[in-house]
């Protein structure tokens, strides 16, 4: 049969299985949806969305979807479209796959919420617009899934909107998220202005691309996937419900910056300082991020840092001129680091709601099953051989010792490498190994099914999601194949270094009395002095700012001085000096007279 | 010009100075406006003698005329100012003062 008409159906049946659940309710009052009937559409929508995927490795065929023209202006076309290629048709399992996990873990999660029917439809609307931003081939269709997913991060951090840090942390997201999508604006105008399409593969041009619609992309890319400059929401995300950190924080809205840059890399490719801005910005993304997760003492917020992380390092990648090996590592990453935030959110509810590390140990013999998923996310991470993220990983870090670019811009990145190696070690002997610190009585239970499935699921795929898709996908650039032994073994040598010193300080820290402060220990733990810094200027420099045009320069110097007060004092001073003259003395007037009377007398001689 | 002119001319501008120059009493300005008088009207009767022609013959009489009106609108003021101020001193015109 024919097997594009396959491909075609399937895809748009994953995404209209997705919007039963909203759209069933809305049609007859009995069929309300639960968050049971949720998890299963999403199990079913990842199944069918298999099979596209597997037509697509079997004979590479990709797809593009019309579904509608929007005529909005004669000259300038918008048609709502889909590309089935392979970066989408790669990621719908694979964001399916994560969700369902998250979602029946959620259903653990949040059983004492009375609210957990919306809590699952959020959850699913932000599924949603994140699928329609991976599937766009339109720029504009890309916006609606971007703001989408931005609106509901916003939602969903301020779930437990009773919390001031909660709203906090949302406003916080979506302020930062917003100067990103400046950029977003900026590089459409001027597409559409230039090149007069939006249309992704028309974005090709044989000369060098301007400068100005990628500073656009990169500052899109900025905002959403928390590169420094507009990283501090992301920490601060971790206010809202564990599943949403895992399933947006850490899997698929903060990739969307980087799947912008994915989509858009013609335009890269000829453009080097561009490429260059995206390395050097990824570089320092990354060891920012890193430092700052060493001295961190919340599980959730080390997660979150650890994300900050891998996304500068994916920024990396883009710098390199290498967008397959950057989807690459979205890949892997989703798998582990949901299964990161999972663990945690098993371990945050068995102790009670507690999140410091310092407060939990020995967590080995109580609960199994998360602490070994624990364990193999946080190899993973470190990019252990033969596990999801070393096929990534390795591979980048590989490709950017063998490149002729910045060497400033690797330093930073193997530094960053070992501190991630550093951090997980930290995280996972203070956890689970050692002495328990936790209270007592706990209500420790990890075995209801709905926790232990989903978590050995993303384990299973955090094994093995490297080696199956280096398997079956053939890469488009031609990776590095002959490199010094030194140069090969880097990757693995710094994450060794890591693990030792981790190692060595860890056991100094539990016999040792604490150390004072030092500069170094305060920049990390205050987040690189970051936030009060530029929270502060900012607001201050701009509400002075606004002060002195409205009030000093309108309304004191242009409406006093120079405007109509102005004008006023002018005609009173010239008034007051004219009425001096007229004193009302009549010898003063007559002899004015005789004055006068004598020089026109003297003047007609 | 001729000793007959400056003589008109001085008489006017002493008779004029002495107008605007005056110190206490407005009866002695009216008495330089009544010299004023006099001396143009001299003028103006030695005018059509010189030049020979007869229509100018009528202009003194005129004058003295306008100057008679000029004359007793000033005595009224006089009255006027002594009715209410009692004198005619100058200085109670200075009622613009302020």
């Amino acid at each position: 049969m024919d097997l594009s008409l396959v491909l075609n159906t399937l895809m748009l049946l994953t995404i209209t299985t997705l919007l039963t659940p909203i759209i069933l309710p809305m049609l007859s009052d009995k069929l309300k949806s639960s968050p049971l009937t949720i998890t299963n559409t999403v199990k079913t929508s990842f199944l069918i969305s298999l099979i596209p995927m597997t037509i697509h490795i079997h004979s590479g065929m990709e797809s593009l979807i019309t579904i509608w023209e929007w005529k909005f202006i004669m000259n300038f076309k918008i048609p709502i479209s889909l590309k089935l290629d392979f970066y989408s048709l790669t990621f719908f399992p694979i964001a399916l796959f994560v969700s369902w996990s998250i979602l029946q873990f959620a259903m653990w999660y949040m059983a004492s919420d009375p609210h957990i029917t919306k809590f699952f439809i959020y959850l699913l609307f932000f599924l949603i617009t994140m699928l329609i931003l991976i599937v766009a081939n339109n720029l504009f269709v890309l916006f609606i899934g971007w703001e989408g997913v931005g609106i509901m991060s916003f939602l969903l951090i301020s779930w437990w909107h009773g919390r001031a840090e909660a709203n906090t942390a949302a406003l916080q997201a979506v302020l930062y998220n917003r100067v990103g999508d400046v950029g977003l604006i900026l590089c459409m105008a001027w597409l559409a202005s230039t090149m007069n399409t939006w249309e992704i593969h028309q974005m090709t041009s044989p000369h060098q691309t301007p400068t100005l619609p990628l500073l656009g992309l990169i500052l899109a890319a900025t905002g959403k996937s928390a590169q420094f400059g507009l990283h501090p929401w992301l920490p601060a995300a971790m206010e809202g419900p564990t599943p949403v950190s895992a399933l947006l924080h850490s899997s698929t809205m903060v990739v969307a910056g980087i799947f912008l840059l994915i989509r858009t890399h013609p335009l890269f490719d000829n453009n080097p300082t561009a490429l260059t801005l995206c390395l050097c910005l990824g570089a320092l993304s990354t060891l920012f991020a890193a430092t700052c997760a060493l001295t961190q003492n919340d599980i959730k917020k080390i997660i979150a840092f650890s994300t900050s992380s891998q996304l500068g390092l994916m920024m990396v990648t883009i710098g390199l001129n290498q967008p397959q090996l950057a989807f690459f590592h979205i890949s892997t990453h989703a798998f582990f680091k949901a299964m990161l935030f999972l663990c945690s959110g098993s371990i945050i509810h068995s102790l009670n709601g507690e999140q410091d590390i310092r407060k939990m140990g020995g967590l080995q013999k109580m609960l199994p099953t998360t602490t070994s998923c624990l364990t193999i996310g946080n190899l993973a991470l470190m990019g252990t051989p033969f596990l999801a993220g070393f096929y990534s990983k390795d591979q980048i870090i590989e490709s950017l010792s063998t490149s002729y670019l910045n060497a400033w811009a690797l330093l930073l990145t193997l530094l960053a490498t070992s501190f991630t190696a550093i951090y997980t070690v930290r995280m996972t002997v203070l956890v689970q190994s050692g002495f328990v610190r936790t209270p007592p009585l706990t209500p420790m239970n990890e075995n209801d099914p709905n926790v232990t499935s989903p978590l050995t699921r993303l384990a299973l795929g955090s094994i093995t999601a490297g080696f199956l898709i280096t398997s079956f996908i053939t890469p488009t650039k031609i990776p590095p194949m002959t490199m010094p032994t030194s140069i090969k073994l880097t990757a693995i040598a710094v994450t060794a270094l890591g693990i030792i010193l981790a190692l060595e300080i860890s056991k100094m820290t539990q016999t040792l009395i604490l150390k004072k402060q030092s500069p170094m220990s305060n920049f990390s733990t205050s987040l690189g002095y970051f936030n009060p810094l530029v929270h502060r200027l900012h607001s201050t420099n701009l509400l002075t700012g606004g002060q002195k045009f409205a009030s000093q320069l309108i309304d004191l110097s242009w409406y006093k001085l120079l405007g109509p007060e102005g004008l006023a004092n002018l005609q009173t001073t010239a008034s007051k000096t004219a009425t001096s003259l007229h004193s009302g003395l009549i010898k003063a007037y007559l002899g004015s007279f005789a004055l006068s009377i004598l020089i026109i007398l003297m003047s007609s001689y | 010009m001729t000793y007959l002119h400056l003589s008109f001319l001085s008489a006017f501008t002493l008779s004029s100075l002495g107008l605007a120059f005056h110190r206490t009493h407005l009866i002695s300005a009216l008495l330089c406006l009544e010299s004023m008088m006099l001396s143009m009207y001299i003028a103006l009767a030695m005018w059509p003698i010189q030049t020979q022609t007869t229509s100018p013959t009528l202009l003194p009489v005129l004058m003295l005329t306008f100057s008679a009106c000029e004359a007793g609108t000033g005595l009224a003021l006089l009255v006027a100012s002594t009715r209410t101020h009692g004198s005619d001193h100058l200085h109670n015109f200075n009622l613009l003062q302020c």
